[in-house]
């Protein structure tokens, strides 16, 4: 490999650490991301962008819809490595000028000068080669599904269940996305309190924005339901699913109708039910009964939806829940495959499920996610939707491309050392 | 009717104070809690609406009021209007049949078998007799329209002998075609790169295609009228005030000839109206609608089954190439069927179950060998087929009742076979 600036990273760039931190936004998990980039990764951006190169000649013999996609996936990669090479080149040069003894001692100081702002420069485009390399989410352009569900805590966490529901729906209105309520069950007591919803947030993108907000959330606050004063913890739990439109939107991920896909639904493995045996139906009854249920026999997944009046609309939902469902089944079954495969790779899918994500403190006021380690203090702004928890939601988004850097980093650097032995 | 359980009512009261009283017309709780959000949804509307916001004191008396209304057994549908048939909306009103579900499944089902259909007539032509709130064409109309394709036109004529569903039937219609155009408009004013022709659009008459977006079924006919089916024309009774339905279809200037007849005629008996039918079907909706006229010298059972012999009479002047009779059970699904074979009129004739479109459950096909019985749930319907409608469901040519031949025989060949 030539020229590569792996090996001389510790003596130029020492110094310069605390400016590359700049791109760190969220400094609890120590930064993941080098100042420069791995032999591995620049190989693979190399890789890509001849990939590229001949795709555009192929594109221009004639149009190509799926060379053409292909063609946007990677154009982010090959710009990103124009970047960097260009720093490269530059910095290369500097360094022979300084080291060139023939040259006179006011252009060396002149060059030693720019060395700065050129490793800057070169650290930036490094950061940002490699996260152009990180593997987009399949779903990200997706419009998603967010399950709401009490957990520990009896009456309190159904309450606090229905402030996150509110919260999520009060941020969606003020970002202007659509939203439609699929589900929404009444837990009893209180009118606020809330056994199962699920939110359907109808925006291209929504999985992307919303994927991070899976897991449990805590609450900690003196419930009104307690008349000691004494502050209780319960939390809810949050499910994000990508959702897969039945008449297939405008949004084009892969065929509904490809089996090899995660949300195929073949189906002959699903039973229909129409919930109540309505003894002799027909003209001798005349339930308003529009309920369906859907069982997904291979895996057991149940889904019933009756919230619509109309027992096609309820159907088309209830199968649209349950390919969100089995796809996201699919999906976390296959990460576990992964980790299995090379520990430290935490699945996307899997985050979050079960592990406490995020507090929300009454008494202190506050709102800490435990992932980017981000506290802030306008917990009021928060339920309410507004900005405050657009910039937690938006510290976990970096803190996931963080990661996302680092589990790219292992496997490259894993398939290399395999190669190596082979 | 049994008694409702205590700590039931007590669960339901702590959900909600209104919800007991949803209970006993509901019976169970998790669709006491669906009509009651259907009813708060429905009061909250009303309220807002109200020009006398004077007269009413906010939506949560409306909505007292009208749990209280259905406490008696009022049907919802006739609390709230309308009621879903299929994606359609329908309109109800006291009086008329509210429509059942099971009846738009096998009308959506058969439109989808006719979806794929190659060959048919540039005008389809679709009768529907004893048509309530017009719901089965309009339904096939909608469900025939849905995906573009190049089938045609359709003619479609609902008939029925009371001028209250006559004029139902209308309004429906003309319901359903404004919020069509309202979509249609809608549509074409977000259209992008469209903006300077938007007011040029909507101004347009209704079945003009300026942007290239076809409109689908604009060159459909949908018509209603009122005449009595049973009726037999040669008979000179003119007492009720409908006409017989042959001479009325003359007067309408009506064409001669139907590709397809649907009826979900009245099909409940004397004694069954009595034992199977619900309290609010009972109470609420037209006996007209439900049970056949009785005549002399019929059993209670020739008495639900009378409107069947007077359709496919029906059928077979009108020349109607496919027949779909909606009945209350396997047992009249079966005498329905071998009326139609027996009158050697038909190429084929199957029996549907309340849900044709999904696969039988095997186990029970064994008690049926005289004719197919497709789908789940109870026995639902009749199909019948001759001519060109063979190739339009993809029946083999050649199947006039195969299920005639006895089983055994096939069974002998096997077992020969394996030893
Ligand atoms: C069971 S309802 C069906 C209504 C509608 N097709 C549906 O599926 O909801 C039967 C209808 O037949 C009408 N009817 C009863 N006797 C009739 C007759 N002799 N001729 C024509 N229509 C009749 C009733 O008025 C009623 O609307």
């Amino acid at each position: 490999m030539f020229g590569t600036p792996w090996v001389c990273r510790p003596c130029l760039l020492r110094a310069l650490r605390p400016l590359s931190r700049r791109y760190v936004q969220y400094q609890t998990t120590a930064s993941a991301i080098p100042d420069s980039i791995s032999p591995a990764l620049l190989s693979r951006a190399r890789a890509i962008a001849a990939e590229h190169d001949q795709l555009s000649k192929k594109l221009a013999n004639g149009f190509d819809a799926r060379a053409a996609k292909k063609l946007g996936e990677f154009s982010a990669v090959v710009n990103a490595l124009k970047e960097w090479e260009k720093a490269n080149e530059s910095l290369k040069e500097l360094n022979t000028l300084i080291r060139d003894p023939s040259i006179d001692s006011e252009l060396r100081e002149l060059a030693s000068n720019d060395v700065i702002a050129t490793t800057e420069q070169f650290a930036q485009a490094s950061h940002a080669l490699t996260t152009s390399l990180v593997p987009k989410d399949p779903f990200e352009n997706l419009p998603c599904l967010l399950e709401i569900r009490p957990g520990a805590g009896g009456s309190e966490a159904a309450i606090f269940a229905g402030d996150l529901l509110r919260m999520y729906q009060a941020y969606c209105s003020r970002e202007g996305y659509r939203t439609s309520m699929l589900k929404y069950e009444h837990a009893e007591g209180f009118q606020e309190s809330l056994q199962e919803a699920v939110l359907e947030i109808e925006f291209e993108g929504a999985y992307g924005r919303f994927r991070c907000e899976a897991g449990v959330h805590r609450v900690q606050r003196v419930p009104a339901t307690e008349s000691k004063g004494r502050t209780h913890t319960s939390a809810a739990s949050v499910l994000v699913l990508p959702s897969f439109p039945n008449n297939g939107g405008s949004v084009e991920v892969e065929d509904l109708d490809d089996p090899d896909s995660d949300y195929y639904i073949d189906p002959k493995d699903v039973r229909t039910e129409l919930m109540r045996a309505r003894g002799a139906g027909g003209q001798h009854v005349n339930t308003t009964d529009s309920a369906v249920r859907l069982t997904h026999i291979p895996t057991n997944i149940v889904v019933s939806m009756q919230d619509y009046r109309s027992q096609p609309k309820n159907r088309e939902k209830a199968w649209q829940l349950l390919r969100s469902r089995l796809a996201q089944a699919r999906r976390e079954k296959r990460e576990e495959d992964m980790v299995v495969m090379r520990r430290n790779v935490v699945g996307v899918a899997k985050m979050g499920r079960g592990d406490k994500v995020r507090t929300y403190n009454w008494g202190q006021q506050r709102v800490t996610d435990h992932r980017s380690g981000l506290t802030v203090h306008d917990l009021d702004d928060v339920m309410g939707g507004g900005h405050t928890l657009e910039k937690v939601m938006e510290s976990v988004r970096n803190w996931l491309m963080e990661r996302d850097v680092e589990t790219l980093i292992t496997i490259e650097g894993d398939e290399t050392k395999n190669k190596g032995k082979r | 009717m049994p008694r409702l359980a205590p700590q039931l009512l007590r669960h339901a009261r702590k959900i909600d104070p209104l919800l007991p009283l949803l209970l006993r017309p509901c019976r169970d709780l998790v669709s006491a809690q669906n009509e009651l959000r259907w009813l708060r949804e429905h009061a909250i509307k009303t309220a807002n609406n109200s020009e006398k916001r004077s007269r009413i004191a906010g939506w949560r008396t409306v909505l007292r009021q009208l749990v209280e209304e259905r406490t008696t057994g009022k049907p919802l549908q006739y609390i709230l209007g309308t009621e879903y048939f299929g994606d359609l909306e329908i309109v109800c009103y006291p009086g008329v049949l509210i429509p059942r579900q099971e009846t738009a499944a096998s009308v959506t089902h058969l439109v989808d078998l006719l979806r794929q259909a190659e060959d048919l007539p540039s005008e389809l032509r679709v009768l529907d007799l004893c048509t309530g709130t017009g719901c089965i064409p309009l339904l096939f109309q909608h469900e025939f329209n849905k995906a573009r394709h190049d089938k045609g036109r359709l003619r479609l004529l609902g008939v029925d002998i009371s001028p209250i569903a006559v004029r139902l039937a209308r309004y429906n219609h003309m319901r359903l075609s404004n919020m069509r155009d309202l979509q249609r408009q809608e549509r074409q004013m977000f259209k992008p790169g469209r903006d300077n022709d938007k007011k040029k659009n909507i101004a347009k008459p209704r079945y003009s295609t300026l942007d290239g977006t076809e409109d689908i079924g604009a060159g459909d006919t949908t018509e209603f009228m009122s005449a009595d089916v049973l009726m037999d024309p040669l008979s000179d009774r003119y007492e009720m005030d409908a006409p017989p339905f042959v001479a009325e279809m003359n007067f309408e200037n009506q064409p001669p000839f139907w590709d397809i007849l649907i009826s979900n005629p009245p099909y409940i008996s004397p004694s069954a109206f009595n034992r199977t039918t619900t309290h609010s079907v009972r109470v609420f909706e037209p006996k007209l609608a439900l049970v056949p006229p009785p005549s002399p010298g019929k059993s209670d059972e020739e008495q639900g089954d009378s409107f069947y012999p007077r359709l496919l009479t029906i059928a077979n002047q009108v020349e109607a190439k496919l027949v779909l009779f909606e009945v209350a059970d396997l047992e009249q699904a079966i005498r329905v069927a071998r009326m139609a074979r027996d009158s050697d009129k038909w190429d084929g004739v199957e029996i549907w179950r309340d849900q044709p479109e999904l696969e039988s459950d095997s186990e029970d096909e064994e008690l049926q060998e005289e004719f197919e019985v497709v789908g789940q749930g109870n026995g639902r319907s009749v199909l019948c087929w001759r001519g060109p409608a063979t190739q339009w469901l993809g029946k083999p040519a050649s199947t006039i009742f195969t299920r005639r031949t006895p089983k055994k025989v096939w069974l002998l060949g096997q077992e020969l076979e394996e030893s």
